[in-house]
């Protein structure tokens, strides 16, 4: 696929969107109803991919990329990713300096806290995904006061968590 | 009121911050955010409280992925627009290469047990992660018991609760809600005192 119009594809889905995984059902109808560049199970392991690693969910985008293009499809996807991005810098220029206004700052705490109740609303779910048993919830508290109570890198977590949920499997 | 701040960082010292945050945080955006923020506006005072909120707010309503649109704020509202280039590379490149890289093994890995295992319990962390991060994010919203503590307190939880309940209950797209939460904020002021 011209590697031109695959990044114009991605970057269609990436700013007609709002948050990581926002783009998926923009990138289904392109690649796997329109175009039948990939199958519903790719697309479900580009998503599973970008999950799995750190940074943010929308990273699916370049495993979708890689998938159609290859390395230089990565590269296409990593560039439609990154660009909207940008856009936010005019856009601070232009609210921050009216930051100080109180009606501004009160309007920018609603949609803050609007954002908290998306985020509770999206943690739900991923919370009764990762519950298997007492074990994942011991996990889970664990986690959570290592992260709020002290200061203890969260990579530190992710490689005790890794190791836990191995030695729990040599139990059972 | 907020501690004193630290002088900005150079660009590669704040690089530096987003390279290992970006691509050792696992559980999506927000967690990075909650880390970021630990980082750089508790342990580093690069940036104040109040900033830190407006570049979380403005990225959550820029085109594209919330949490590289926060980082290109952030890292512009320390160090500029170089910052801005250097802390959305440093957290989405690195990264990005991993998620190939699973993307080109992780079939291989669903019959592997020792790996499964391991990301069984990387699974529940993350879990965690995320309600560690709500509560990191919500901290400074919560009021206290004093009249406008309570009205602080009534907003967060009408604001926040009706955006989950719009949401989980009725469907609605983010967009919307955020609108929604925006408008009601601008129409209902902070009863904080400046």
């Amino acid at each position: 696929m011209n590697l031109l119009v695959l990044y114009l594809l991605l970057l269609k889905a990436s700013v007609t969107s709002f948050s990581g995984l926002g783009s998926l059902p923009m990138v289904r109808d392109d690649f796997v109803v329109e175009r039948h560049l990939l199958t519903d199970h790719q697309l479900n392991m580009a998503v599973v991919a970008g999950r799995t690693g750190p940074g943010p969910f929308g990273l699916y985008l370049v495993c979708v990329a890689y998938e159609v293009g290859g390395i230089p499809g990565a590269c296409v996807g990593f560039l439609a990713l990154i660009t909207p991005a940008f856009l936010v810098i005019p856009l601070m220029r232009w609210i921050g300096a009216r930051a100080d206004i109180p009606r501004v700052r009160s309007a920018i705490r609603g949609l803050l806290l609007a954002s908290v109740g998306l985020l509770v609303s999206s943690s739900v779910p991923l919370t009764q995904d990762a519950f298997t048993g007492v074990f994942s919830v011991i996990l889970m508290v664990a986690s959570f006061a290592v992260l709020t109570f002290t200061r203890i890198d969260s990579a530190w977590l992710m490689l005790g968590a890794a190791g836990a949920g191995l030695a729990a499997s040599l139990f059972r | 009121m907020n501690p004193p701040q630290n002088p900005p960082p150079s660009v590669k010292k704040l690089t530096e911050i987003f390279f290992r945050i970006g691509n050792t945080t696992f559980g999506g955006g927000y967690v990075t955010i909650g880390m970021l923020g630990r980082e750089l506006v508790d342990a580093r005072r690069w940036i104040n409280a109040e900033k830190f909120d407006l570049a979380f707010a403005i990225a959550r309503v820029t085109p594209g992925t919330n949490l590289i649109a926060f980082c290109a704020a952030i890292g512009a509202l320390i160090c500029g627009v170089a910052g801005a280039i250097g802390a959305v590379l440093a957290l989405t490149a690195p990264s990005s290469a991993l998620a190939v890289l699973i993307a080109y093994g992780f079939e291989r890995w669903q019959g592997n047990r020792i790996a499964m295992a391991a990301i069984g319990g990387t699974v529940a962390a993350v879990a965690g992660m995320m309600w560690a991060t709500i509560w990191i994010i919500l901290k400074p919203h919560v009021g206290g018991t004093t009249w406008n503590g309570m009205i602080r307190n009534l907003q967060v939880v009408l604001i926040a609760g009706g955006a989950f309940v719009a949401s989980w209950i009725f469907g609605l797209t983010p967009l919307p809600i955020i609108l929604a939460g925006t408008l009601t904020g601008f129409l209902w002021k902070d009863a904080k005192k400046p």
